[in-house]
């Protein structure tokens, strides 16, 4: 499989798309990250990363559900695609496939 | 109240609205808004809003801001590169049209860039002092106390000092010897009145002393080899000085452009002084937010108060208010801006050498040469445009939009404009050095390629572009596309063609006008340097600093004398081409007048050396006791007297000092010709240099030298090194000293010599172009015309005749332009050229008319003698 060009945080925030399901969009992604996480982070941060996640083609999004809460302004709804999927899969198994290879004697070092 | 209410700072919403793309933004204001709102609830109203505008800074991001594409959309862009791909096409389809263009818009635009540079550095004078907008001179020259005085009865006045200069002095650093000009003396305060940047030494104490100097960087480089030069003690025209500090060079654009500052001596005359003596030059500084004419108020009243008792012991009124009911003049200190000096004062300010309407003149020059390139520019676009309508129907036939042809049009223009002002700035350098000679100024290329020039070239590039490109855009791209596409030729109607001749026609009229300039001014100099000055000033070597000879003069004197080159000589008190002072005398008869005389002092050899005259008695001597009371008088002198008979009379300096005329010299020019001759008076200097048995006044040892001049000048100066330790020996020959009086002039001359080389050149690069293809386009009709028979003589003729009406419209407006103009220039000259002959009109309308017969006349007959069978086969 092709190597998924993702970074850090866009990994992360491609996670809480996915578990959000049908309701992720900026604010519900930055503070689920910051619940999970305790990472302070700012919306713009989120939005850039959404927005580079979706023309990377991992995630696709539609535009609905204009609130009083937002003034009555549309946002931006984000959900995982297939080729997102399978880009967790393949960093989750190359991840776990490294991590299972080191030794014990490390792992030791590490833990201290 | 619900968090609902509130609402976010305005202006970061605008922000928000102002750079961001309108896909994103109403996601990201609903996001913003969310968060506001939930955080009202949760930290409080000033938190939110605060955060919100954060959070839409944040938001600033390349990913959101509105890009070209958003703007418009996306087909711009490729548009733009299209256009700029076509407009090097075309460019370099027709080479030669192109070359002319953008050559000629280079040279205008080169000259336009130096002129800017200059004006900006003139306009810039003693802008770089602090608080220089509240710096003020007080009159020419002020009284002694006039300083002091004024600080402490004037509150607004929060700084004054005193300045004395420029003059040159002689340092003598272990044995070494350096003249230094632009040394100044000036009180302890200076530093507070001027920016100075002391590099060494206490700014505040640093002239607090006598005997102290204050070092430019460069000169203390120059004299102590790059040491410190701080605390050394040198000696000054032979005086112990103490150095006490090192300031930072002041900047070129200064009217007090020091190389030294002296402190001044513990004398009366300069710590106390007077009232009536005006020898030092005053600058105040005011407080913040004082009004200069509230103080100009008070120094009227204190100029009252202090000058006018001093002033009525001398007029003999009883008191100031009765000297000023009898029509004296009211005196005061007028307060002149020390920026304003440079430009608008060229006589108050130290040496400097500015002058406003140089500034005019300069930007006028440039200005011609700009219109000039432009209307090639003009011309030759819409010239060219018949040759370019099948392109422009064509577009139209695809679908260009008239908008979209006038931009690709403009973006030629620009094209051609900004290639040319590459080319421009590389000409400049080129040329730099000229232009400083032209303008007597010291530019380097720091001062070239400073930021603020380069703008403004830029903008005026730009400007240009705009102008130039706008006609032949608005008219091209107004084609109807049939017809166009027919290959019916398009003139724009009458109106383009007229509109053509008519900047051909301004363009001869500016050639002409400047070389009517030029022809003025180089008669004019001309005229001045053949005119006879009444005296023979060639062949006089003046030796100059003999002041410092003093007991040796006379035997310096007497083994100059023994060289054979020497003829004859004289020592004097004055310098003849420079300044000669002025002094009052009264006549002795019934009813007394007085008039201010030129007054020389010179010993017995003066006349033969000069070459001078005597119409009448005889001259004085040194041999005879009885002559010190013995004067000549110049035949103006003795028409202003107005006496039939003259020798023996008596004129008086008052308390009994009369002087006898014992003869009369004929009259001559001591000074430039700008100054009509004047009645003069020449005294008797003792053969030691003494006026008096106290006054040493023999500056200046005249030499009528003859044979080789080179070998004289190193037999003197051999002499002198052996007479005079501490000062160099200077000199100069009479008649270029006469000669470099005009200098201002000569520099004008050049400057319209190369503007109007420069106009001449451009606008024959046009008129060539422009000749080229008119008969371009008229190739068919000059074959059908020979085939008829015509012959190669009457087809250049009849286009030689339409060139020839469009100079003759020039000259009509640049001659009586030209006729205003020249004679404000001569108003300043006492002795002026005649501008009633008609050669100095009709020569440089005849020369122009020459150079475009020989431009267009070489086409048209290349045209006509060609094959009329080339031009007719094609059909």
């Amino acid at each position: 499989m092709a190597r998924s060009n993702i970074g850090e945080f866009e990994e992360l925030v491609l996670l809480v798309v996915a578990i959000l399901n049908d309701n992720a969009y900026g604010i519900s992604v930055m503070e689920e990250i910051e619940s999970q996480t305790g990472r302070k982070i700012n919306i713009s941060a989120v939005h850039s990363a959404l927005d580079r996640l979706e023309s990377k083609g991992f995630l696709d999004s539609h535009v609905g559900g204009a609130t009083k809460a937002r003034g009555g302004r549309r946002k931006r709804f984000f959900k995982i695609t297939v080729a997102g999927q399978k880009a967790l899969d393949f960093i989750k198994e190359q991840r776990n496939r490294l991590y299972d290879q080191i030794p014990k004697l490390s792992l030791d070092y590490v833990s201290l | 109240m619900s968090p609902y209410d509130q609402e976010p700072p305005q202006w970061a919403i605008k922000f928000l609205r102002f750079y961001c793309k309108p896909r994103a933004l109403e996601i990201i204001e609903g996001d913003a808004y969310e968060l506001f709102y939930k955080r009202i609830e949760s930290e409080g109203v000033k938190t939110a809003r605060k955060k919100f505008s954060w959070d839409v800074l944040k938001f600033f991001r390349f990913r959101y801001i509105k890009g070209l594409e958003d703007i418009n959309s996306l087909n711009n862009i490729v548009m733009l590169k299209n256009y700029i791909k076509i407009s090097f096409r075309s460019l370099l389809k027709q080479r030669f049209y192109s070359l002319i263009n953008i050559g000629g818009l280079a040279i205008g635009l080169a000259a336009c860039l130096l002129i800017t540079m200059y004006i900006t550095h003139e306009l810039s004078y003693d802008k770089f002092h602090s608080d220089s907008d509240r710096i003020y001179r007080l009159g020419a020259w002020t009284p002694a106390r006039l300083a002091i005085q004024s600080k402490m009865d004037i509150p607004e006045i929060d700084e004054a000092t005193r300045l004395q200069g420029p003059f040159s002095q002689t340092f003598n650093i272990d044995g070494k010897i350096f003249k230094e000009p632009m040394g100044f003396n000036a009180d302890s305060t200076f530093n507070k009145v001027f920016s100075v940047e002391f590099v060494e030494g206490n700014p505040s104490e640093a002239l607090s002393e006598p005997n102290s100097i204050v070092l430019t960087q460069s000169l203390s480089n120059k004299l102590f080899d790059y040491q410190s030069a701080l605390g050394k003690v040198i000696k000054v025209d032979g005086e112990l000085i103490k150095v006490t500090g090192v300031v930072v060079d002041p900047p070129k654009n200064t009217h007090f452009r020091y190389n030294f500052i002296g402190s001044y001596p513990n004398e009366t005359w300069v710590t106390v002084g007077n009232w009536t003596g005006n020898n030092f030059y005053t600058y105040i500084k005011l407080a913040k937010g004082s009004d200069p004419t509230e103080v100009q108020d008070k120094l009227k009243e204190l100029a009252g108060k202090y000058v006018g008792p001093e002033l009525v012991k001398f007029t003999g009124h009883a008191s100031y208010e009765d000297y000023l009911a009898e029509g004296g003049r009211e005196r005061n200190f007028p307060m002149r801006l020390m920026t304003d000096l440079h430009l608008y004062h060229p006589r108050l300010s130290l040496r400097s050498g500015g002058d406003i309407n140089n500034v005019y003149i300069f930007s006028a020059v440039a200005l011609f040469i700009l219109i000039i390139a432009c209307i090639n520019f003009m011309n030759l676009s819409t010239a060219r445009s018949a040759m370019r309508s099948k392109e422009v129907g064509m577009r139209k036939v695809l679908g260009s939009l008239r908008k979209q042809l006038v931009n690709q049009f403009l973006v030629e223009s620009m094209m051609v404009s900004i290639i040319s002002m590459v080319l421009a700035l590389g000409l400049a350098a080129l040329v730099l050095n000229g232009f400083n000679n032209l303008a007597d100024r010291s530019f380097d290329y720091n001062d070239l390629f400073m930021g603020q020039v380069l703008l403004q070239l830029l903008v005026l590039v730009l400007i240009v572009g705009l102008l130039a490109g706008s006609y032949p855009a608005f008219v091209l791209s107004g084609f109807k596309p049939i017809k166009a596409l027919k290959g019916e030729v398009q003139k724009g109607g009458k109106g383009s063609s007229f509109l053509r001749k008519g900047l051909v026609a301004f363009q001869f009229a500016i050639s002409i006008f400047l070389i009517i300039s030029t022809v003025v001014v180089f008669k004019q100099l001309n005229f001045l340097s053949n005119q006879k000055l009444g005296f023979d000033a060639e062949q006089v070597l003046v030796i100059k600093n003999t002041n410092v000879l003093e007991n040796d003069a006379e035997l310096f004197k007497n083994r100059l004398s023994q060289m054979p080159a020497v003829e004859r000589m004289s020592m004097t008190r004055d310098f003849m081409s420079g300044g000669v002072s002025d002094w009052g005398y009264q006549t002795i008869e019934d009813n007394p007048r007085e008039h201010s005389f030129i007054n020389m002092f010179a010993t017995d050899g003066f006349l033969e050396t000069m070459g001078l005259q005597l119409v009448e008695g005889r001259n004085f001597t040194n041999e005879l006791v009885s002559d010190t009371a013995s004067i000549l008088i110049n035949e103006a002198a003795k028409k202003w007297l107005g006496w039939d008979e003259v020798l023996g009379r008596k004129l008086s300096r008052g308390d009994g000092e009369d002087y006898t005329i014992v003869g009369v010299t004929n009259d001559f020019n001591f000074t430039s010709l700008k100054r009509k001759i004047e009645p003069v008076i020449i005294r008797v200097m003792g053969n030691d240099g003494r006026v008096e048995a106290d006054w040493y006044a023999g500056n200046y040892v005249y030499l009528r030298v003859s044979g080789d001049y080179k070998r004289t000048v190193e037999m003197v100066e051999e002499l002198w090194e052996e007479t005079v330790l501490d000062e160099p020996f200077e000199y100069a020959f009479l008649d270029e000293s006469f000669a470099a009086l005009y200098k201002e002039e000569e520099r004008f001359g050049k400057l319209f010599t190369a503007s109007s080389g420069l106009a001449v050149v451009i606008a024959c690069l046009g008129l060539f172009a422009l000749a080229a293809f008119t008969l371009e386009r008229r190739f068919k009709e000059i074959a059908v015309r020979k085939v008829l028979g015509a012959s190669v003589k009457s087809i250049t003729l009849m286009i030689l005749k339409n060139f020839t009406q469009l100079v003759a419209a020039g000259a009509i407006i640049a001659i009586p332009v030209g006729y205003f103009v020249m004679e404000g220039w001569l108003q300043d000259f006492a002795y002026q050229i005649s501008l009633n002959n008609p050669m100095i009109w009709i020569l440089p309308a005849l020369f122009v008319a020459m150079i475009a017969w020989l431009t267009v006349g070489f086409l048209s007959a290349k045209t006509a003698m060609s094959n009329p069978i080339k031009a007719l086969r094609s059909e």
